[in-house]
């Protein structure tokens, strides 16, 4: 798995390519934290995520918590198959904001 | 006689082999392994006739199994060995998997209600979700987990 961080409006976007399961997910945890820690909007593209397992799904639910605990914005979009396929079954689609483009996860949320 | 490609005959399509198929692995508890696990899993399952979606279940279930003897057996050491074997009948899939680790805690291989922000736990779910049986023993030295996954109905002869 290899992740690349980049700004692009005030959003600090992820890009995760390849494998999370249990080898790299703590990695891609600490990425993601870290990154979280210096913006106040989050966008994690996983258009090349191949597969992910229930440890990648735990990270990202971590890094959803912190998110919400100091009031930022955690975006998930290009979602695949298989990813999408983990998150159904484990019953998570619902608890993210989950958009299917970089555009539309860069979109600021209009507000009431 | 000479068996030359055009001779040769058609490789039997999977559901139409009928025959079962048997493959034994014995692997270090490295995580490092589970993407070649995998592969190899997604790979078997194919030829067992599973569908796409169904063979990535297959893979997914598989390899929670592992992480979790990995993780909870043998407690992230990554020296000890799993005994892993996949079996093929006209009806099924069948995975097992024998390690030499410590007891698995029941109240965590059974169904729980999944918590929509707990961090872990899920593994199990997942397992159970894609799989038709699952079964945990306890054996001498070790644990042993049997997990069944039953084959699509044989499509109609056109």
């Amino acid at each position: 798995m290899k992740t690349f961080t980049r700004e692009l409006n005030g959003t600090t976007i992820v890009d995760v390519a390849g494998d999370i399961d249990m080898s790299t997910s703590p990695g891609f945890r600490t990425t993601l934290l870290d990154s979280l820690k210096k913006t106040h909007r989050l966008a994690v593209n996983l258009t090349d995520v191949r597969y992910v397992d229930s440890s990648g799904i735990a990270s990202l639910v971590e890094v959803l918590k912190a998110a919400r605990n100091t009031d930022k914005r955690l975006v998930l979009f290009g979602l695949n198959r298989p990813v999408q396929e983990v998150l159904q079954l484990t019953r998570l689609t619902k608890i993210f904001e989950i958009r299917k483009t970089e555009k539309e996860a860069l979109e600021v949320p209009q507000e009431g | 006689m000479s068996c030359d490609e055009q001779n040769a005959p058609a490789a039997p399509r999977p559901r139409e082999a009928g025959g079962s198929l048997d493959l034994q692995l014995r692997l270090p508890s490295d995580p490092r392994l589970l993407a070649v696990v995998r592969c190899t899993v997604a790979e078997f399952a194919a030829v067992c006739g599973f569908k796409d979606d169904q063979c990535r279940g297959i893979t997914l279930a598989v390899d929670e199994a592992l992480s979790n003897i990995i993780r909870h057996a043998y407690k992230n050491r990554c020296d000890q060995e799993i005994e892993m074997r996949l079996q093929a009948s006209p009806e099924c899939l069948q995975v097992t998997f024998i390690d030499r680790g410590e007891p698995v805690d029941r109240s965590k291989c059974c169904a729980q209600p999944l918590d929509a922000v707990a961090l872990g736990g899920r593994g199990t779910h997942l397992i159970r979700q894609i799989m038709d049986e699952v079964c945990y023993e306890r054996v001498p030295g070790g644990n042993r987990l049997r997990l069944k996954k039953c084959l699509p109905q044989a499509r109609p002869t056109p």
